[in-house]
Order: structure tokens, then C-alpha cells, then sequence
């Protein structure tokens, strides 16, 4: 039986008879045509939704039908988001804690970078009123004329109870010059004892050595400012016979001979009276004067370069 | 394809489009948004053919068009045309390939991109092709990862297609 099926079958293939191309399937030529058409119709729909949506992306029929399917699709967004929450919360706690440290060093540099910047700030803020004040007295007719001011910051305090001098960011290359008047906005702070090409110190009124030719201004009285007891300044060599009441100013009394010019300019404030004394066995009257500046905390000052030099 | 197949596929896209516009959208892995609808649609043309890809593409599509409020026929367009051309790699070369869904979810991936992009472009919106290329191999390494689940659930929804299916595709003699 199965000789006889391979005798057929080889005598079909051994056939010299030329057959006709087959016909396609017609399942297949069928499916083919199918799909074609389907696809070709989607696509075609996809492309008439495109344009129809491109050009009126906010108004007409179809998008009164989006918006309804929108709404219609929303429970379910909401039911998704729902269901997603708890790992949502989990992911970001996981990644919140990864970026934890991270985050932290960076708000580290942050913080550090707004307290620096504050810092500067509020010391630049905490220098304007005396640096105001520096103005108007260098604008004030109270200033002396024949001198220019060189403005300068105080770089060094004085350093205990026993010193008395500061160190300015200004010196020889400004015109300074060992006895140059140094002013503030509120008066009088001393005058340079040594310089350098771009720093000076300055010996304030409050230092034993310090003395001041000066003057009441109310009355005219003349005497010498030097320092006295718990940071305050004596107007000395004050005879008995004048008249000095408390709360007169006190002014420099400026240059009275020329030939010995002092180094102070006339007019400057140094300080108010803020006692007078009298003894029978002193000679002199025992005026206590409080200066206008404050030694300890002065910000900026201006040195006083006379415009000619003597 | 049976009705019931037909009613499996269509729940599995509806799910997968809806967690793709809810869920999916906001994960961003390196520039990149992982795509479950794309995979579960490569996923289906691969096991139900060329004729079920584009039917269930352009209608996913659609789906997220409507929930997104965006173009609509934008993504129908573009996920018609990724689903037929998937389901024609499943009929021929692809079955019963184990990497089948892999590769074709790779260069799907890649394709669908382009795609979006190009349409975007011609219809003169926003079209970031530098941002698209960035993010390129991070969301072929997430499809990927997703592709063996979601191919794996789809298979188990929808049995492979048994031989009375196939000779549809190819006449075999004798």
C-alpha cells in the first residue's frame, strides 16, 4: 500500500504536464485583505480625528464627545491614583531618604551661605549711621576748610583697658601723617601717631598722652583736654575765677600763635561738661567733660589732610 | 480570535491606559517614563496578530487622547500603526520566539518615540527631539524590565493561537 503511494505520488512529480499557477487561497488572499483594510480604514480615522481635533482643539462636536469620554474615563483615573497612592508614598519615602543626606549637605552650604551673606549685611547695615554722620560733619559748615577728608575704616580696636590707639586702612599713600587729625561724625577721636604707606594708628583722645588745646564754646574758656578717670576726658588748666557749667561744649581751641600752629583745626566737638569741681587747695577748676565718641566703637573715621602742607 | 479574547484584550488595554495617563506618567526614571500601555499592546499583536494590534492600538490610542484631553488621533495614529506592524512580526518571523516580545518591545520603544515626535512636528507643536533622544535608552531599559510580566499575564489571558489560527497566515501542502 505504501509502494504503491510512493509510485503515485512519484509518477504526479515525474509528470511532464504543466500545470497552471495556482490560485491564492482564497482564506488567505482573504485575510490579507482584511488586514489591509483594516489597518488602511484606522489609519485614515486616526488621521480625519487628527485634523478635525488639530483644528478646533477647544470647541465643536468632538470635543464635546472627548470631554464627555474624559469625564466618563475620570473614576477611573481617580480609582487608578487611588489604588497607586500607598506605593507612590512608599517610592517617594524610599527616595526621600536617599536624597535625605544629600539634601541635607546642600541645605548645610545654603544656610551657611544666607548667614555669611546676612552677617555682612547687617554689619554694612550696623556702619551706615556712622558713616552718615561721617558725612554730614564732613558736609557741615562745621568743618574745617583748609583740610580734606580722607575717609577710613577702623580695622583694629583698642585691644584692653590699657590701650588706646586703632589701626585705619589709610596712611601715607592717602596723605596721612603722624600727628594728622582724625575725626568721626560725632567729634574728636585723636590724631595719627604712626603711619605707614596704607595704614596709620591712631592715639585716641582717651590715652594719658593725649592732650588737646581746647575751648567752651558757651563761654570761651580755655583750657586742655586729657584723659581723665573711667574713660572720661578733664578739661584742665581751667583758672578758678571762669565760669564752666555743665553740658557746655566743648570744642578745640585751634591754632592761637602762628609760629606754634596746633595740629588740631579750630571747632572740632570733643566732648560735653559733664561735672565742674572746686577745691580751695587746687589752683584750677576740676571739669569733668564726657566725649562725643565713643573709642570702643567706632566704625568709620576721617583723617584730616590739610590741604597745604605746613 | 474569539469573543472572549476579544474582551480580555480589550480590558487589558483599558487598564493599561488608564495606569499609563494615572500612574505610569508621573514615574520619571532618568528622563524617562516607563510605557505598560505600549507593552501590553506589543504584548497582545504578538499573541493575537496584526488585525487585533492596530484595532486595539488606534483604540487605546484613542482612550488616552480622550483622558488626557491632548490631539485626539495623535497616539491612535502612531499606536495603530506600532500595533499592526508587531501583530505582522508575530504572524511571520517573531512566533514562538522567546525574545520576540523583548526585541520588538526595544524597537518599539524606539519607534513609537520617533513617531510621536514627527507627528508633533509636523502639526507645529512643542517636538524636544534632544530631550526625546536623552531619554531613549532609559525607557527601553524600563519597558524592558516591564515586558516579561506584562507579556507573561497576557499570555496567560490570552492563549497562543492554536493551528486552526495559523493556517489562516500560512497553507501548508500535503
Amino acid at each position: 500500500m505504501a509502494t504503491r503511494s510512493r509510485s503515485d505520488r512519484a509518477a504526479v512529480l515525474a509528470s511532464s504536464v504543466q500545470r497552471s499557477k495556482p490560485a491564492p487561497y482564497p482564506s488567505k488572499a482573504r485575510s490579507t485583505l482584511v488586514r489591509r483594510t483594516v489597518v488602511v480604514v484606522l489609519v485614515l480615522l486616526a488621521l480625519a480625528l487628527l485634523t478635525i481635533s488639530f483644528r478646533s482643539p477647544t470647541s465643536g462636536a468632538l470635543h464635546s464627545v472627548q470631554g464627555a469620554g474624559a469625564s466618563a474615563l475620570r473614576p477611573f483615573q481617580v480609582a487608578a491614583t487611588r489604588v497607586a497612592q500607598p506605593f507612590r508614598d512608599a517610592y517617594d519615602y524610599v527616595a526621600g531618604l536617599s536624597n535625605a543626606k544629600a539634601e541635607a549637605k546642600k541645605l548645610k552650604q545654603e544656610n551657611a551661605e544666607l548667614r555669611r551673606s546676612a552677617l555682612i549685611a547687617s554689619a554694612r547695615a550696623a556702619k551706615y549711621p556712622a558713616l552718615l554722620k561721617l558725612l554730614h560733619f564732613e558736609q557741615g559748615s562745621r568743618f574745617p576748610q583748609d583740610f580734606n577728608p580722607v575717609n577710613a575704616a577702623v580695622i583694629t580696636y583698642p585691644n584692653g583697658p590699657f590701650a588706646h590707639s586703632l589701626t585705619i586702612d589709610a596712611g601715607s599713600n592717602s596723605g596721612l601723617r603722624v600727628n594728622t587729625p582724625v575725626v568721626s561724625g560725632d567729634g574728636l577721636v585723636g590724631h595719627v601717631t604712626n603711619v605707614s604707606a596704607d595704614t596709620a594708628v591712631v592715639t585716641t583722645l582717651a590715652d594719658s598722652q593725649s592732650f588737646v588745646a581746647a575751648r567752651d564754646l558757651q563761654n570761651g574758656v580755655r583750657g586742655g583736654v586729657k584723659a581723665g578717670p573711667d574713660g572720661t576726658l578733664v578739661l584742665s588748666e581751667v583758672p578758678k575765677q571762669f565760669r564752666v557749667n555743665r553740658g557746655d561744649a566743648i570744642v578745640t581751641a585751634g591754632t592761637r600763635n602762628a609760629r606754634y600752629p596746633d595740629i588740631y583745626p579750630y571747632g572740632i566737638p570733643i566732648g560735653r561738661v559733664s561735672s565742674v569741681g572746686v577745691t580751695d587747695t587746687e589752683a584750677f577748676l576740676q571739669v569733668q567733660v564726657q566725649p562725643y565718641v565713643n573709642f570702643s566703637s567706632l566704625d568709620a573715621v576721617a583723617a584730616l589732610v590739610p590741604k597745604r602742607h605746613r | 480570535m474569539s469573543l472572549s479574547d476579544g474582551v480580555k484584550a480589550a480590558v487589558v488595554l483599558f487598564v493599561a491606559a488608564v495606569a499609563q495617563v494615572s500612574i505610569f506618567s508621573q514615574l520619571h526614571v532618568f528622563g524617562a517614563v516607563p510605557d505598560l500601555l505600549l507593552v501590553s499592546l506589543v504584548a497582545i499583536a504578538l499573541l493575537r496578530g496584526s488585525v487585533v494590534g492596530a484595532v486595539g492600538g488606534f483604540f487605546a490610542g484613542l482612550l488616552v487622547d480622550t483622558a488626557t484631553l491632548g490631539t485626539l488621533g495623535l497616539t491612535s495614529l502612531v499606536l495603530t500603526l506600532v500595533g499592526y506592524w508587531i501583530g505582522r512580526y508575530g504572524e511571520t518571523t517573531g512566533r514562538d520566539r522567546a525574545h520576540a516580545p523583548f526585541l520588538s518591545v526595544a524597537v518599539v520603544t524606539v519607534l513609537y518615540q520617533l513617531g510621536l515626535l514627527v507627528v508633533h512636528f509636523v502639526l507645529g507643536e512643542s517636538a524636544p527631539a534632544g530631550a526625546v533622544a536623552q531619554s531613549l535608552f532609559p525607557a527601553i531599559v524600563l519597558n524592558l524590565i516591564l515586558t516579561a510580566p506584562v507579556y507573561a499575564l497576557v499570555r496567560r489571558l490570552l492563549r497562543p493561537a492554536g493551528r486552526e489560527e495559523l493556517t489562516a497566515e500560512v497553507q501548508l501542502l500535503g
